[in-house]
Order: C-alpha cells, then sequence, then structure tokens
C-alpha cells in the first residue's frame, strides 16, 4: 500500500497535490478564465482569494524582516522571494481588474437578480450597488430629473428592447478538456455532439462550453 | 476602464504563464529551501537535479548558481521527427499533445492510472493541468510538444543557449543555430496549419471545432482573428439558425404527437 | 425647423469622437440641454394629443394619431439612448483617469494647455468636465479608494503588465558614491557590477551612471 494511501485513510483532509500548489493553479486558472470568458464568472467560494491574500501578506511582511540583512544566502533568498511575490500579486490583481471591468460593463445586469449577484463577492457587490447609484445620481442631476416621470428609470424595457445591456453569450471561446467528456455545441447549418478527448482544445459558444467549465470537465484557455 | 485588454491573454500573459512550467535544473551551488507562496523549494545540492518552475531556474542560471536540462522534445533529433510527422503523417493536424503523464497505481499492481482523470478525491477534485502538469523536464517523453513549447524554446535559448546545445543526457552536441532553425522551421509549419483552420472557418456552420495540439502562443496570435470569425459566421447565420431550430421544435412535436397516437 | 433627432445624433457622435480621444472634449452643456428639451416637448405634444379623449383612446379607430404617437415615444427613448450614451462615454473616460492616478488638478491643467493648473472651479468655466462630472470624478474616485483599500498588499492599480525582471544585473560607469536600498548601502564604484532591483536604480540608469546587462 502507498504511504498516501495510508495517509488519506487516516486523515481525509491529505491531499497528494500540496495545497499551495492547488491553490496557484487554482488562482492561474481563475485568472485564465476570467481573462476569456465573456462574463462574470462565479467568485470562488473555497475562500482562495482570502487564503492567497493572507499569504501575500504574511510573505511582505517576511520581506520586511530580511530586508536590511546583508548576508549574501539571505540575500538570494530574498531576491527569490520578492520576485515571486511580484508573479502572485500580479495575478490576483490582474484577475480582479478583468472582473471590476466586466461588473463595470453590464452593472444592472449583475444586479438584476440574486443569481447574478451571488457571483460577486461582498467587496464586489458593495462596489457595484454604489458605482450604480453614482451613475443614476450623475445621469439624474445632468438630464434625467428634468425628464417626465415615466422615462426617468434606467432598466426600462418599454417596446420590448430592454435598455439593460447585456454580455453575449453565444461570443465563442476556446477550452482544453481536462477529461475525456461527451461534448454538445450548437452551429448555425447543425449542431454537434461527439465524444472529445482528455487535452482537446475546442472552439464553441460560450453558452455550450459553460455546462462543461462548471462540472470540471474543460477549462478556458 | 479597469482592464483595458481584449479578451483572452496575450502575448505577455501567456510567456508570464509559461514560466510557471517546471524545468529541471543541475545546481552548480548549494542553496538551502525558500519558503515561497507556492511551496517550500527543494534543497539545492550539486549535482542532484531537482525540478524547479522556470522563473526560478532562469534566476539561478543569471546568477550562474544553476544551469538548465533541456526538456528532450527540444532536442534536435526530436525537433525533426515532430516536424516530419507535422509536415509527412499528418499535414492537417497539429501533433499529438504529450500523453497525461502515468502514475503508478499502487492499489492495482501493472497498471497505470492517467493522472487526472479519474482520481477525484486524492487531489480535492482538482485536475492538474499546463503549465503545473510536468511537461518540460528532462524526463518529459521527447517527440511530443507540449501547450507552451514555443515560450519555453524560446526563454531556454535565449537565456540558457549554452545549456540547449549542451544536449540532454547522452545526446550528442549541437548548435544553437540548428534549435533555433528547426523551432523556427516548426513555428511556420505549425502557423500555415492554423491560416487552413481559419479558412475553414469561413464556411463553419457546425458547432464545433478541435485544435487538438495547438499551443499557447499560436492561440493567442490568433485568438482574436478566429474567435472573431467564429461570432460573425453566427451573427449572419442568426435567421437560419433560428428557422432551423423552429422547424426541428415542430417535427419534434409531430413526433411526439404521433407517439402518443393522436 | 431641424428633425427631432437631429440634436441626439449629434450627441452621439461627440461621444463616438470621444472614444478615440486621449483628453475629454468640453462638455455639451447647450446641446445636452436642448435635447433633454426636445422630451420635454415630445413628452407635451403626447399629452395634448391624448387631451380630447380623456383616457379612452382606440388605436384602430384613430390611426393617424396612433401612429403621431407612437413616434414622439421612440423619440423620446431615442433621445434618452443619447443622453444616455453621451453621459456614459464620458464617465468611461473620467473613471479612465481616476485608475491611472491623475486627479481633478490634472485635468483642469490639460485643458487650460498644460499651465500651472488651479481647481475646475476656478478656471473660470474653461473647465472641459460639467460642475456633475466633476462631482462624479470626486465621488468615483473614493469609490475606487474604497474598494483598493480591501486590497492594500495588491496594489491593485499597479501595472497590468506581467512582471518581468524584477532584478537585473547593472554595471557602474562612473562614479556616483553610495546609495541605499532595501539592503542597505551599496558603494557604486566605476566597472563594479551589481544585481539590484531595477526599481531602485532607474534613475540612475537615465542618468547614465549604470549601464543595464543582459
Amino acid at each position: 500500500m502507498d504511504i498516501d494511501d495510508i495517509l488519506r485513510e487516516v486523515d481525509p483532509t491529505f491531499h497528494t497535490i500540496p495545497q499551495e500548489k492547488r491553490d496557484l493553479q487554482e488562482l492561474t486558472r481563475a485568472w485564465t478564465a476570467e481573462r476569456s470568458a465573456p462574463e462574470l464568472l462565479p467568485w470562488p467560494t473555497s475562500g482562495l482569494f482570502e487564503r492567497i491574500n493572507d499569504s501575500i501578506k504574511h510573505q511582505i511582511e517576511k520581506v520586511e524582516e530580511m530586508t536590511g540583512d546583508m548576508d549574501p544566502k539571505t540575500n538570494f533568498a530574498l531576491i527569490v522571494i520578492q520576485t515571486e511575490l511580484e508573479r502572485y500579486r500580479y495575478l490576483v490583481r490582474s484577475y480582479l481588474r478583468a472582473r471590476i471591468a466586466k461588473i463595470d460593463r453590464h452593472t444592472l445586469h449583475y444586479l438584476s437578480t440574486d443569481d447574478l449577484r451571488a457571483r460577486l463577492s461582498e467587496m464586489e457587490l458593495a462596489y457595484a450597488t454604489r458605482h450604480q447609484a453614482l451613475l443614476h445620481n450623475h445621469y439624474l442631476s445632468s438630464f434625467l430629473s428634468s425628464f417626465p416621470a415615466g422615462l426617468q428609470n434606467l432598466n426600462d424595457a418599454a417596446g420590448g428592447i430592454s435598455m439593460i445591456e447585456t454580455p453575449d453569450l453565444d461570443a465563442a471561446v476556446f477550452i482544453r478538456l481536462l477529461k475525456d467528456t461527451f461534448v454538445t455545441a450548437r452551429g448555425v447549418d447543425e449542431d454537434d455532439a461527439a465524444n472529445m478527448r482528455e487535452s482537446d482544445i475546442i472552439i464553441l459558444r460560450w453558452s455550450d462550453a459553460k455546462p462543461l467549465v462548471e462540472a470540471g470537465s474543460a477549462e478556458l484557455v | 476602464m479597469a482592464l483595458p485588454l481584449p479578451p483572452g491573454l496575450t502575448h505577455p500573459e501567456v510567456a508570464f504563464l509559461a514560466e510557471m512550467e517546471l524545468v529541471t535544473v543541475v545546481p552548480r551551488q548549494r542553496l538551502e529551501p525558500i519558503d515561497l507562496l507556492g511551496g517550500k523549494t527543494p534543497p539545492l545540492r550539486p549535482p542532484h537535479r531537482t525540478d524547479l518552475p522556470l522563473w526560478l531556474a532562469l534566476l539561478l542560471k543569471k546568477q550562474r548558481r544553476a544551469n538548465i536540462l533541456p526538456p528532450p522534445w527540444l532536442h534536435p533529433a526530436s525537433l525533426a521527427d515532430i516536424i516530419h510527422r507535422e509536415t509527412k503523417v499528418t499535414p492537417e493536424a497539429f501533433s499529438e499533445p504529450p500523453p497525461a503523464p502515468a502514475r503508478a497505481d499502487v492499489s492495482q499492481p501493472g497498471r497505470a492510472r492517467r493522472q487526472g482523470v479519474d482520481q477525484e478525491g486524492d487531489d480535492g477534485g482538482i485536475i492538474m493541468s499546463a503549465p503545473f502538469r510536468p511537461a518540460c523536464t528532462a524526463d518529459a517523453p521527447a517527440g511530443y510538444l507540449p501547450y507552451h513549447w514555443q515560450e519555453v524554446a524560446e526563454a531556454l535559448l535565449a537565456h540558457a543557449g549554452d545549456d540547449v546545445t549542451a544536449g540532454t543526457a547522452g545526446a550528442t552536441v549541437s548548435s544553437a543555430g540548428e534549435v533555433r532553425g528547426l523551432i523556427r522551421d516548426l513555428v511556420e509549419v505549425r502557423a500555415a496549419k492554423m491560416r487552413s483552420s481559419t479558412a475553414q472557418l469561413e464556411g463553419f456552420g457546425a458547432g464545433l471545432m478541435s485544435l487538438r495540439g495547438v499551443g499557447a502562443m499560436e492561440l493567442a496570435e490568433s485568438r482574436g482573428f478566429v474567435l472573431g470569425v467564429v461570432d460573425g459566421v453566427r451573427r449572419i447565420g442568426a435567421s437560419v439558425e433560428g428557422a432551423r431550430r423552429e422547424a426541428e421544435e415542430e417535427r419534434e412535436g409531430e413526433e411526439s404527437d404521433e407517439d402518443m397516437g393522436i | 425647423m431641424p428633425m427631432y433627432g437631429d440634436l441626439g445624433n449629434k450627441l452621439v457622435q461627440h461621444a463616438k469622437r470621444t472614444q478615440n480621444l486621449a483628453h475629454l472634449p468640453s462638455y455639451q452643456t447647450e446641446l445636452v440641454r436642448a435635447v433633454a428639451r426636445e422630451v420635454r416637448d415630445l413628452d407635451k405634444d403626447v399629452a395634448s394629443l391624448l387631451e380630447p379623449f380623456q383616457g379612452s383612446f382606440d388605436p384602430s379607430a384613430e390611426q393617424a394619431t396612433a401612429c403621431t404617437l407612437l413616434v414622439n415615444h421612440l423619440s423620446m427613448r431615442r433621445n434618452k439612448r443619447c443622453l444616455l450614451a453621451y453621459h456614459r462615454t464620458r464617465t468611461d473616460k473620467l473613471e479612465e483617469l481616476v485608475w491611472s492616478g491623475s486627479d481633478v488638478l490634472d485635468l483642469a491643467g490639460q485643458q487650460t494647455g498644460g499651465g500651472n493648473g488651479g481647481p475646475v472651479a476656478d478656471s473660470g468655466g474653461s473647465s472641459s468636465l460639467s460642475p456633475q462630472e466633476e462631482d462624479y470624478f470626486r465621488q468615483y474616485g473614493d469609490l475606487l479608494a474604497a474598494y483598493k483599500g480591501q486590497w492594500t498588499d495588491i496594489d491593485l492599480t499597479g501595472s497590468l503588465e506581467p512582471p518581468r525582471d524584477l532584478f537585473i544585473d547593472v554595471r557602474v560607469l562612473k562614479d556616483a558614491g553610495e546609495i541605499q536600498t532595501e539592503y542597505g548601502a551599496i558603494n557604486l564604484t566605476k566597472n563594479s557590477q551589481f544585481y539590484v532591483r531595477q526599481g531602485d536604480v532607474e534613475r540612475l540608469i537615465a542618468q547614465g551612471y549604470l549601464q543595464k546587462l543582459g
């Protein structure tokens, strides 16, 4: 019996892949996905970003402690630590800003239903709500308040055309399959369905890719 | 605007991602473990090989603290073999990506499980993929281009050219020019394939298209164009598709009526 | 007499142009007022058209009136969309400036040809921002600061380029004496070589004291 198997039996939280490595995979995957998907993806509920933010904080403190130590060995370790730290900070920054850009672009849409609101982190929800209020106030004070009462809303849908803009969920994306999977996809002339293989890279509509990504069978690339 | 970038990873972002690929180094100096966010680094003890992320390996290389062992697929013989397959064996497809790393399954001796395929639970359900699935270490198989092949090859040639020409263990010494030339040929052969698959896209009425074996840089290069064409075909064909769907629904409705004996 | 909708079109054209400009052109106060007035006029027209029917309007019996009403409704909605698009394009620009770290003073300076600036409110109406936009600019700045404050260790407004070469090799080209880095003091004597944080020595490189290697 493998020593890992024994450990797993004794401690169900034991994983062969250490937490830090899994977190980095998850962070990188979340970043790539958010940079590629046409709509805002759910904020991870696994505590991933809270965990990473804490580690970054600790690491910054460590850098401050080590700084000033002129021992060449410490010096090189410090270079390595700071280089890695910059990489993590960049990933989190780019991820957060990709999300804010999407939220800004379709704020009313993401605030319109409970399901959509649930995709935002608590801070993002506060940001989006306040941002929308600022915009509405700005429109009101610039011109909207002089309008007839019936035209002062921002979410009216008279004439069947909603004024709330929404992301294009049928936009094409690239995904990579993480396991052998049965894939169905809609097309203009015909719809496709096929058994596809692990490592296949496929072009299809995001609306068809989404269930696969959510199930963990595929990732955006 | 919070993010003035187009959707999908850009060139520099893809190169950044590729720097997380594990490569094999041969330390020239001792180095104690360092507590990194991604986990503690292994102690470096010359001349014992260790796998490290590329960004760290390059840092050690620049400081002459280690040499990098190029992955076997970067060897001239391997590159020539891949070019042969890309041009002669499967001229219309990209060559196969590396097989998912096999891992001995101890509970079933003699059987290997493909990592990431049926082992949920072992790793908290997470399936590792590029750049975290080792494909650029000295143990990687020859003859297969991993997802980040182009970025890793370019980084190694630029910053560890002498290591690349030193060759993999037991292989003959080659010249950096030879490897560079082969890489250039490979880039060209595959770019032509990308162009011909985008030409197919113009008449793309179906829902699925596979680019198995394509690399990250190649995707980044053609992303805007390819996805733009697919989206364009969809928009132009929206009414055709809508009519087709309606007709199909009607037909299905009739069939279910018949099933019920009406 | 211009057609209803002409003014709205003008606003949208302004918005379109603004999108491609590096700076923010002057706020079209008069045009905005005129388009909003048009909406109110159209609304009055609708009210007076409907007035004789006292709530019992039958579109199929009064097709000509029904048609006018529809056109008026569409025109009002169109004007509203134009106004929203115009203002949204400008707030997008303002937000971009907030993200890049500008403040209202910079905007005023830009407007007066890069002179000594001075608060927008004092520049005698030469500001390219409406007073409402100045308020919005400040409020959005506060909002962003609050959000950023939740991620202090990330530096949310930092670079969006992937980090490269945080540390670099430099050679000293001319004696520069002692400089302080976060590792302590380094003595920069000619022809010596150091591995340093790029951010610490960028000025010395620009001044020709150091040369970046490889």
